[in-house]
């Protein structure tokens, strides 16, 4: 990669917490667990580090102590880098502080970062949607098309929660009109049926741009990069839209999310989000799961580190999660050392981490309404 | 700064008792238990016994063991000042030499450990399974005011000939090393883990050298040598969970002990005494419908489609549909193809297994052999290979 495309990465960390807050009462969107072992932004994280972007500013804004733990120095992404490496850009304290609202706020606060950088591009991105991305593919689509701002997004339907929300109190989703490729239209919270050009809301951009579109932006007191800067201007900018592909998973809300996990016991489709490669996360030297006598397991995805003396049945189970003889779990996502015990009974559920289902209790959900019970809760 | 203690690891060994797994890998890099390398357990009890820098002596097909260390991280040996160094022999001003013998093998880095000004150094063998905790040890040496500690294991008087053997006083103190004796006078077996005073060692290691007819060897010079000056030399007694990995019979039974960790005693869900290991980073397993697991270690990426009983699964693993995997250690990325039966055995990494063929037999009364198949065989579709077997080259259709 020569320097004319080399790009550094803005991830936005809390964006949509909101639609899913029970999941982020305890952490933020960034690292919901997902897939067994991993947390949403690993996919981001490793999607970059594949494609040599390894100089990542990662913009948090409040509940963040989990996530910092889970990046440490950002070494299991490759990104203990002399030049470049892992930031972390909380909001600068000050008499004033307060959190960010809209990507323009958190952009201008890390300005004089951006300018002494020496990348020529900048892709930012949000971390509730899982998909292997190559940005490289991305960047020279943006070259080649001569556009200003580049903006991802995948042919779908809107999510039901979405589309049944009336308010804007969720935050902004945003799907375009297009005109051969550029972004002539940009619709706010659209209620619309049918296939949609979803905004994935990641953006290639030249960081001289985008130092120039938010200091802008910033003095006349605009929050929200596609609402307040893009909209107005798409006869002036060139907004050209890179259509995905590839395989998509997006964390809309607790049913989103409880099938998106769901999804990857199919492997047609557990290949098709792992095929791009390895996706890194940090290492907990769990030893292999252990099934002892008596276990059934069938059609379930399972980390390192869990002792099976139960039943499993389509499920997903975290690092180091117990089944204690005789319990049943059946349709459930059990995150990290949770533990059902003997003879209990556990459907539909999503338990949080450290969440115990106490002896030979029945605990049920129901497949359009998947029960979530809280961190370090017993039940 | 001055080290209290470092560790000299062994790890040169070819292993040739383990024949195809380590034809292209060093002993101490046989991968074990379901995601480890032997010499996870040794470089795990250093960093778990408060011991931060640790040499490793290779010689023997070290590249895979060299990659698989890197900068020690994945074992937090990645220090400023001291950390895990991979040391092979190396050509010195006047002339160059392989180790010639495990004594040699220190000697040869003296200048390494003199960089740390260690008071203590502790010899490690790269070739056993087995937690232990070297800072009691330490704490045993330096109670008894010894020059020489060695860990010694009680074995049954009948096995004890198969060992070498510490003859000990009621204090513990050392009278006596027997080496694979007929009349054994004692039933403590060395484990091959010493611990020296760095400025006893150091003498020896020089006097050893300077003995043209010395084999350069622990056991059979520097123990003799040092019973012969009166040393203050002292037996450890360690009553954990110790194995010797070399031959392919005692590497399967330790694999399979691990499936039994309450009568086996090795147990690896210790999270006060963890194994670390590198990572393969592959997504959690997934066991299909259909599939039959009982009592098995799984780990990261298997895919499971058919039936596993009573076995060790490595990393990326696929066992397909109507294939039958029994009593079996499968290495890392080993494909066993559907209808195929793998029983009793170890098959080595990236291994095929074709559709149809069979690998090994549970074990009869005449025959009990665990049959071995070498890293990245393709063993052919209905292929049958005997209880005994030992593969190192691909098998094609139609071959036995």
């Amino acid at each position: 990669m020569n320097a004319n495309t080399s790009a550094l990465g803005i991830v936005f960390p809390n964006s949509y917490d909101a639609l899913v807050p029970d999941l982020v009462n305890v952490r933020l969107m960034a690292s919901i667990p997902f897939a067994s072992r991993y947390r949403l932004i690993d996919f981001i994280l490793s999607s970059m580090s594949r494609c040599d972007i390894d100089n990542i500013s990662v913009m948090v804004n409040n509940n963040y102590h989990s996530l910092m733990d889970h990046l440490g120095s950002g070494r299991e992404w490759d990104l203990v880098r002399k030049n470049g490496g892992l930031h972390i850009f909380p909001p600068f304290v000050e008499k004033s502080a307060k959190p960010y609202t809209g990507r323009v706020g958190a952009l201008a606060n890390i300005l004089d970062f951006l300018r002494d950088e020496k990348e020529k591009y900048v892709v930012i991105t949000d971390t509730n949607i899982v998909a292997n991305i190559d940005f490289n593919d991305m960047i020279k689509f943006h070259i080649e098309s001569g556009a200003d701002v580049t903006i991802a997004y995948n042919e779908q339907e809107l999510p039901e929660s979405l589309v049944k929300n009336q308010s804007n109190d969720l935050g902004y989703y945003y799907t375009f009109g297009l005109e051969k490729g550029r972004i002539r239209k940009i619709y706010v919270n659209a209620k619309d049926t049918g296939i949609q050009n979803f905004s994935m809301n990641m953006f290639v951009v030249e960081r001289e741009m985008l130092i120039d579109l938010i200091n802008t932006a910033f003095v006349r007191g605009q929050e929200y990069f596609e609402r307040d800067v893009l909209l107005p201007q798409l006869n002036k900018l060139n907004v050209q839209a890179y259509k995905y592909e590839g395989y998509i998973a997006r964390i809309c809300d607790m049913k989103s999310y409880f099938d998106e996990n769901m999804k990857l016991l199919d492997d047609y489709n557990l290949d098709a989000l792992f095929s791009g490669g390895p996706v890194y996360t940090k290492i907990r030297d769990d030893n292999p799961t252990r099934y002892i006598e008596g276990a059934k397991i069938q059609n379930a995805m399972v980390a390192d580190g869990c002792v099976i003396e139960g039943e499993v049945e389509n499920s997903i189970l975290f690092r180091g999660v117990r089944v204690a003889k005789g319990a049943k779990v059946k349709n459930c996502i059990l995150m990290q050392d949770s533990v059902v015990e003997a003879g209990a009974n556990a459907e539909y559920l999503v338990m949080d981490k450290n969440v115990t289902i106490t002896a030979g209790k029945d605990i049920k959900g129901a497949p359009t309404y998947p029960v979530y019970i809280g961190k370090h809760k017993t039940v | 700064m001055a080290k209290e203690m470092i560790a000299m690891l062994l790890a040169g060994g070819q292993g040739s008792r383990l024949y195809a797994l380590t034809e292209k890998l060093a002993k101490p890099a046989v991968p074990f238990g379901g995601k480890y390398r032997i010499i996870d357990f040794p470089l795990s009890n250093c960093v778990n016994s408060g011991i931060d820098t640790v040499g490793i002596l290779t010689q023997y097909q070290p590249l895979v063991l060299n990659e698989y260390i890197g900068n020690g991280q994945p074992w937090d040996l990645d220090r400023l000042y001291g950390g895990v160094h991979v040391l092979p022999p190396y050509q010195k001003a006047s002339g160059s030499d392989w180790y010639k013998g495990t004594a040699n093998a220190i000697y040869q880095n003296i200048s390494f450990i003199e960089r740390y000004d260690p008071q203590y150094v502790i010899i490690l063998s790269g070739d056993q399974i087995c937690k232990q905790d070297y800072s009691d040890f330490l704490k045993f040496h330096k109670e008894k005011n010894a020059e020489f500690s060695v860990a010694v294991m009680e074995v049954p008087w009948e096995e004890a000939p198969r060992f070498g053997l510490m003859v000990a006083d009621k204090d513990d103190r050392i009278t006596e090393f027997q080496e694979k004796p007929k009349n054994p006078k004692s039933n403590l077996a060395s484990m091959g883990i010493y611990i020296f005073n760095w400025d006893i060692l150091k003498k020896y290691l020089e006097e050893d050298e300077a003995d043209p007819k010395s084999e350069n060897d622990f056991g059979n010079n520097i123990i003799p040598n040092l019973l012969r000056d009166n040393r203050r030399m002292y037996a450890y007694h360690f009553n954990g969970y110790w194995k010797d990995v070399g031959t392919i019979a005692s590497l399967w039974e330790a694999n399979m002990e691990i499936l039994d960790p309450e009568h086996s005693g090795i147990n690896l869900f210790d999270e006060d005494w963890k194994i670390y290991s590198r990572n393969s980073g592959m997504t959690g397993h997934k066991i299909s419908a259909g599939a039959v697991v009982e009592n098995a270690m799984i780990t990261d990426g298997c895919r499971i489609k058919g039936t596993v009983k009573h076995s060790i699964l490595f990393a990326g693993v696929k066992v397909e549909k109507g294939a039958v995997v029994e009593d079996a250690v499968v290495m890392g990325g080993t494909v066993i193809k559907s209808g195929a039966t793998v029983k009793h055995c170890i098959v080595a990494e990236n291994v095929t297994i074709g559709e149809n063929a069979v690998v090994g037999a549970m074990p009869t009364e005449s025959e009990n052999g665990v049959a071995t198949v070498g890293a990245g065989v393709c063993i052919g579709d209905n292929v049958k290979i005997g209880p005994d077997a030992m593969v190192r080259n691909d098998v094609e259709g139609g071959e036995e």
